[in-house]
């Protein structure tokens, strides 16, 4: 059974207030005000490194991984946006040979939006399983430069934050046990460019009712009831959404860790980690506690994501 | 007795006023002439508004009747047309 057995989390000190970007993101001040009444956002963390120093700040913070490189199989790398530097630079291979990882097999995740950070830990479960050896691990990272236009805003949604993870994987182990995951590609959101403005507002309306699903559907497969998760740990797009979503479950929005989306902002993959780091920091899991982590995104298609875990 | 009637013509007024403020508010989102909407006009599917126009919307009518709505309890059923809305703002809302 997957189990992660250390999350580290980097956010960056610098914090920018949503205002600040009004001119940059092209957003009028009706639209911030939106932003920050209705989504809950108030100010994104921005790293004024590469993007090798973004992920390094998470891994340097990954004290299990000391002494155990050589037992290190796989480095997964989950991005929202599938490009981060032209060809022939490879700040992924350029970490694995910084950590002494040289000998694992690296590569990226991507192609669920800000979901395949999910997909990439239950990957490395399954490849570390198939391998057979107890003592292997993977190194899950996530955490992207908000660089373009389209990687600094989700038009109506969010604004991106530069926030980083690392999780060691393993393909069992005592805690942090992955008991299900659900998730599900919906290739209708994608269009033609003229119809995109329409998909993406269908996606909007959609959203919570069918995250709503996903979630049941994993917490049914964890042989739980919803009543028995102890936390959610949601990716930081907004608040709104996770209110409605709330609403639509009939789950209390208490028990969802949404602390870090006005003080830290939507790091892409990243957030589900971050906030299961702010989550132990905190106290808010005991050992045997079911939680629960949920992420979407949306680009061309979308994908809605589900996994239950036994801290 | 009495307050409770007080509190029922204080609600139906305050929907009123919300209708009107929408009457006004609603062109000018749209950037297109519209009058004389009935309150089953849907907001997303008959208008093209999205959730953030919706927000935006709320925003305005805040502005013009001076006053919060509490946003904490709104749900995508609230949001559904114009009288769903007026609904939802009379009964949800405080001076500001």
């Amino acid at each position: 059974m997957t189990a992660l057995e250390a999350v580290a989390a980097y956010l960056p000190e610098r914090r920018v207030p949503i205002e600040d970007l009004a001119d940059q993101l092209g957003l009028t001040a009706m639209q911030i005000r939106v932003f920050r009444r209705y989504h809950g956002l108030s100010q994104v963390c921005r790293d004024d490194g590469t993007l090798l120093d973004l992920l390094l700040a998470a891994t340097s913070r990954l004290d299990a991984l000391r002494g155990h490189e050589h037992q290190v199989r796989y480095v997964l790398y989950a991005r929202s946006m599938p490009v981060a530097v032209p060809y022939p630079e490879n700040p992924l291979h350029e970490l694995r040979d910084a950590l002494g990882l040289g000998h694992a097999v690296a590569f990226t995740v991507t192609h669920q939006a800000c979901a395949a950070g999910l997909l990439a830990v239950d990957l490395a479960g399954r490849l570390l399983a198939s391998d057979g050896d107890p003592a292997a691990r993977a190194l899950v990272i996530a955490g992207e430069k908000a660089f373009t236009p389209i990687a600094q805003l989700v038009p109506e949604t969010s604004i991106f934050a530069e926030g980083s993870s690392a999780c060691l994987v393993r393909a069992d182990g005592p805690r942090d046990r992955l008991l299900s995951y659900v998730s599900l590609a919906r290739g209708e959101y994608d269009g033609k460019p003229d119809e995109r403005r329409q998909l993406a507002a269908r996606f909007q309306q959609e959203f919570p009712r069918t995250l709503a699903q996903v979630i049941g559907t994993a917490v049914e497969r964890a042989k739980l009831r919803p009543g028995d998760i102890r936390l959610i740990l949601p990716h930081n797009v907004n608040k709104v959404s996770w209110r409605l979503l709330c609403k639509a479950m009939g789950f209390p929005v208490e028990r969802v860790l949404l602390d870090n989306v006005p003080t830290a902002g939507h790091s892409f993959c990243a957030d589900p980690f971050i906030n299961h780091q702010s989550a132990t920091a905190r106290g808010l899991l005991q050992p045997g506690d079911p939680y629960l982590v949920a992420a979407a995104g949306a680009g061309p298609g979308a994908t809605f994501s589900a996994m239950v875990f036994e801290h | 007795m009495n307050a409770q009637t007080d509190t029922a013509t204080d609600t139906a007024e305050l929907r009123q006023r919300v209708l009107d403020s929408m009457a006004e508010v609603l062109p000018r989102l749209l950037q297109r002439e519209e009058h004389g909407l009935p309150e089953s006009t849907r907001l997303m599917e008959d208008l093209g508004l999205t959730s953030t126009t919706t927000l935006e919307l709320m925003l305005e009518l805040e502005d013009n009747l001076d006053i919060q709505i509490d946003v904490e309890e709104i749900d995508q059923e609230n949001l559904a047309s114009i009288g769903t809305l007026a609904d939802f703002i009379a009964t949800h809302a405080q001076p500001a």
